[in-house]
């Protein structure tokens, strides 16, 4: 059954796209990502402009995010308040993101920073969190104790001014290093087309030395804010958000993503990880190394005629 | 080639005496959630007392949009892309559908100043050209694409080809009785919205005799058309409103999935 899109203006096969948003939605809910990353590169491939593809992703994002952050805050486990600083700094990152992107657009050399940001962001994240859990699952075999923390209170946490108490968390830090990342990923997330989950919940494991109880749950909540901003931002300035693309591809997103919640608790954190370590180290690949492929078309049509 | 030789004992064809006559079956093409491209068929009579040999030439042409294009290169291993170039007066479809092969009916000279086939667009890139006066020759027109130039247009018109949006249908028109000829022109679900010329020529001899235009429009209707105004004239509540959607759905499901 194909369905034409009124702003993306291509007909679209509507099962497909369902199934689709199911999958993300899904992994999304499993592993507290927004699943952009996934969504943005196949919907490009099915032939949806990239502007309505970006667009209408926040959409799907921030509905299964919320689908799944309310059933992590019936468990008790997002921090409404950490979640709140970083989302502060992902506002202002994601707009200066968005005018970066203009940018980048007229130069012409959008496609090569976002391939570039997904070969080196994908690649980077992917291969450390792969190696970190690979570690823990093969101490776990052997049985061996886990390794000593290093400095419990590295200075980067705790020397600077500021600090907040974060009670969900157990943390007594300074909101700098939030903000910083909040405002990072909030950069991130306008150019790449994503909700930046897949940077957030390593940093908040490995910077932010947050409990992973409460990491899925805080970094699906602050990509419901800034998806949130970024799809109205979109619909307002760039008339690109496609409401019939988002609505095929949230409602199967909305279901994935209980489902992937629930699925979530029968495996190991370090598992878990470890799974997504290798989707986001082949979504990374497979984005990046095509710059370094000779491409069959010398030429490529830019969409968008004023930039 | 079939350079179809013409005899040349007739004089120029006397205009008048052979008239072509034309109609579409359909000349508002609605586009609804179900559109998926469309076919649109067109009729046509030539009235010619003589029964000279005659040839059919139907182009269709959509409105206008710029084009930008970049060609990618290689810097340091990597493939980026050059600066994109803009090519004003592009249709945003075009396809010519004739009863022969284009350069069979007419000369060089001839299709290029009716436009007609792919190759005689005219289309060029505004920005990348600058007019001189060169050896006292003025308004020369210097491009700075430069000998390239040829291999940019080509370019435009090959991927616009495979997004299927230009074409040419060297037999996409059929005499089907004397003198009743009938032509099919698809239309993909990627053809912009707009009003589109659709342009009937014939050729006798080598010149065109008579002409016909007719206009086919591409319109949005119902929901479609709704959502798009929507988004277009009242972005900011559009996107309001689009995201409390998405996050009202989510709330929903995650309700309707809770187990106490």
């Amino acid at each position: 059954m194909d369905l034409y899109l009124p702003i993306a203006e291509v007909s679209v096969n509507a099962p497909l796209l369902v199934a689709l948003g199911a999958l993300v939605g899904f992994i999304s809910g499993m592993f507290g990502i927004g699943g952009g990353f996934l969504m943005t590169p196949v919907l490009v491939f099915l032939g949806i402009p990239p502007a309505v593809a970006v667009a209408s992703m926040s959409n799907h994002v921030a509905a299964s995010s919320m689908s799944s952050v309310i059933s992590y805050s019936r468990k008790r486990s997002v921090d409404f308040r950490m979640g709140g600083v970083l989302a502060a700094g992902g506002v202002v990152g994601a707009v200066v993101g968005v005018e970066l992107f203009r940018w980048l657009r007229l130069l012409g050399q959008a496609d090569l920073v976002v391939a570039l940001s997904y070969l080196i962001f994908l690649g980077i994240i992917g291969g450390l969190m792969f190696w970190e859990s690979l570690g823990a699952i093969l101490r776990r075999r052997r049985n061996a104790p886990p390794p000593p923390r290093r400095d419990r209170r590295p200075p980067w946490l705790y020397g600077l001014p500021l600090k907040l108490r974060f009670p969900r968390s157990r943390l007594y830090i300074s909101v700098i290093p939030p903000l910083l990342l909040g405002a990072f990923v909030g950069v991130l997330s306008a150019i790449m087309g994503v909700g930046g989950g897949f940077v957030l919940v390593p940093a908040m494991v490995y910077v932010l030395r947050m409990p992973a109880s409460v990491v899925v749950g805080t970094s699906l909540f602050q990509i419901i804010i800034t998806t949130a901003l970024t799809g109205v931002l979109q619909a307002g300035r760039n008339q690109t958000v496609d409401i019939l693309l988002a609505t095929l591809l949230l409602v199967g997103g909305v279901i994935g993503a209980q489902l992937g919640a629930r699925a979530s608790s029968r495996f190991r954190a370090e598992e878990l990880r470890a799974i997504l370590a290798l989707i986001v180290l082949c979504v990374g690949l497979r984005m990046g190394l095509g710059l370094f492929f000779t491409p069959r078309e010398a030429f490529v049509l830019m969409s968008g005629a004023g930039g | 080639m079939m350079a179809a030789a013409p005899p040349p004992a007739s004089p120029p064809a006397v205009t008048g005496s052979a008239v072509v006559s034309a109609a579409l079956t359909e000349t508002n093409v609605r586009v609804n959630s179900d559109f998926r491209g469309d076919r649109i068929v067109l009729y046509g009579a030539v009235f010619d007392p003589q029964s000279r040999p005659s040839d059919v030439v139907v182009i269709v042409r959509g409105p206008e949009q710029p084009v930008r294009i970049a060609r990618k290169a290689r810097v340091a291993g990597v493939w980026i892309n050059s600066r994109p170039v803009v090519f004003q007066g592009a249709p945003g479809f075009y396809i010519a559908a004739s009863t022969r092969p284009l350069d069979a009916i007419a000369r060089f000279g001839v299709l290029r100043r009716l436009e007609a086939g792919v190759d005689h667009l005219a289309i060029n890139a505004p920005t990348e050209q600058r007019t001189e006066t060169r050896y006292g020759v003025q308004d020369v027109v210097v491009s700075s694409l430069g000998a390239d130039y040829l291999d940019w247009r080509n370019a435009v018109v090959r991927l616009k080809t495979a997004e299927h949006l230009y074409d040419v249908d060297e037999h996409g028109v059929r005499f089907v009785d004397k003198g009743l000829f009938r032509a099919e022109i698809p239309l993909p679900a990627e053809a912009p919205i707009g009003r589109y010329d659709v342009r009937i020529l014939l050729f006798q001899n080598g010149q065109p005799v008579s002409e016909k235009d007719r206009t086919l429009t591409v319109e949005k209707v119902g929901v479609e058309r709704g959502l798009y105004l929507w988004a277009h004239q009242r972005p900011w509540s559009y996107g309001l409103a689009a995201m409390a959607f998405a996050l009202a759905a989510g709330w929903a499901a995650s309700s309707a999935f809770r187990r106490d």
